[in-house]
């Protein structure tokens, strides 16, 4: 699978690095970067955790 | 031997969090979850704000669905629940089978009706579900007259999307808006917004009552004063769903009692807007996105270890949009007494806040939680 940020929904809660923090992490202006973009199908369960965790339905799982 | 079966019953975000954190915790038994609406899981707060702004459809706002391997049960609702022979009744005269259970059925709208203040044949919007924000979303095209009984955050989310769509708005309470909830700095800093929005909030503490016809409803301030509008909105709180766990021996009163990793009994847990978690002040029931995350986290844990999960210390976090402002909250709310102003843009409409209680808030300012759970506990 693969993470896809929507920038126009985003809006830098955090709660989806604190869900999976080795997955993506929020940058020194507070936006998401997601450092696995391809994640590996040992990670896709904490991706999905992340995904959901947005309260703002800004991260998808592609 | 037959593989060991978790069922969760309810299929939205603390349901679904937990089936989730099972599967990504290595639990390799059946998981089968049971929903009641007919579409999986989905934003709840996106219903208040973009479903109603027109800019959300349902696609947008669904959850990712569930492992292909993770059973589904969508428009079905349990009716009981059996502990001795660990079933699961159905409405539709199903049982499900258990080894361990996740009780994750949520709540639904509150009505006045059900708190004794609704007269004759008033019909009652409520809203909590996709259908309902789709409904009244229809309904905002006529630009009716809307008003909104409950002055929370719900109600509050609801008036400012409604105005935006060229409603005339007016909110009813016995309390000034969000104070309770807020704290009179943030309350008074959201209800001078909503104001200038043309807003009318109206309050009395002697309560409202709805009255009024199916075709012409309205509600009525314990001093007379009546409001009259297109669309009647009952916006006061949300109702535990545990009906179905009558009889069941559980410890059900005012929500799911559960200890601090979640548990209700052995082998069963619960999570989400149903549960009432430990606090100073007994169980309470804390509906917030983030609680619903943290409780699902901890019950899918200590479903399959028990005591060697670490005990939640829940850690408040909320937030809300309303009337073009964002605030969001980590630590206790209420916030009581005036905050310490740690930044303050110089138009003024961008502030970091801090109250000694240990809470601090980000208005109109983009912060994660974890600077804002820094600076609550620096507060």
């Amino acid at each position: 699978m693969k993470l896809v940020i929507d920038r126009n929904r985003c809006e830098g809660y955090g709660l989806c690095a604190e869900a999976a923090p080795d997955l993506m992490h929020l940058d020194e202006d507070d936006e998401l970067v997601v450092d696995k973009e391809n994640v590996p199908t040992s990670d896709v369960a904490r991706a999905e955790a992340a995904v959901r965790a947005c309260p703002v339905a800004a991260l998808k799982a592609g | 031997m037959t593989r060991e079966r978790v069922v969760v019953v309810g299929a939205s975000l603390a349901g679904i969090t937990v089936a989730g954190g099972l599967r990504s915790q290595g639990y390799d038994g059946r998981i089968s979850v049971v929903g009641e609406e007919s579409v999986g899981a989905y934003n709840r707060p996106a219903l208040s704000k973009g479903v109603l702004a027109g800019s959300d459809g349902p696609d947008d706002i669904a959850l990712p669905a569930l492992p292909g391997e993770i059973e589904q049960r969508l428009r079905t609702q349990a009716t009981g629940l059996d502990v001795e022979r660990r079933r699961v009744l159905l409405a539709d005269g199903d049982d499900l089978e258990y080894d361990k259970l996740v009780i994750a059925t949520g709540a639904r709208a509150r009505r006045m009706s059900d708190l004794g203040a609704a007269s004759g044949g008033v019909q009652e919007i409520t809203f909590r579900d996709l259908d309902d924000a789709l409904s009244l979303a229809r309904a905002l095209r006529t630009r009716p007259r809307v008003v909104i009984v409950g002055a929370g955050f719900l109600g509050m989310e609801l008036a400012s999307a409604c105005v935006a769509r060229g409603a005339a708005v007016t909110v009813l309470d016995q309390q000034p808006p969000l104070r309770r909830q807020l704290g009179p700095y943030l309350a008074d800093l959201l209800s001078a917004a909503a104001r200038r929005h043309g807003v009318g909030l109206v309050h009395h503490p002697g309560g409202v009552k709805l009255h009024g016809t199916p075709g012409s409803p309205a509600a009525e301030l314990a001093d007379g004063r009546r409001f009259e509008g297109d669309l009647v909105l009952s916006v006061v709180g949300c109702v535990p769903n545990i009906e179905w766990l009558r009889g069941s021996g559980l410890p059900v009163d005012g929500g799911v009692h559960v200890d601090e990793r979640c548990r209700v009994s052995a082998n069963v847990v619960a999570a989400g807007d149903v549960v009432a978690f430990p606090s100073a002040a007994g169980p309470r029931r804390t509906p917030w996105w983030n609680s619903a995350l943290e409780q699902a986290r901890t019950a899918a844990s200590s479903l399959l270890g028990g005591e060697r999960t670490p005990p939640l210390v829940p850690a408040p976090y909320f937030w809300t949009e309303q009337f073009g402002i964002t605030v969001r909250v980590c630590g206790g709310l209420p916030a009581r007494g005036a905050p310490t102003v740690v930044h303050a843009s110089d138009e003024g409409n961008q502030m970091l806040l801090t109250w000694p209680q240990g809470t601090a808030a980000a208005v109109n300012k983009r912060m994660p939680i974890t600077k804002l759970r820094a600076l609550a506990r620096a507060a």
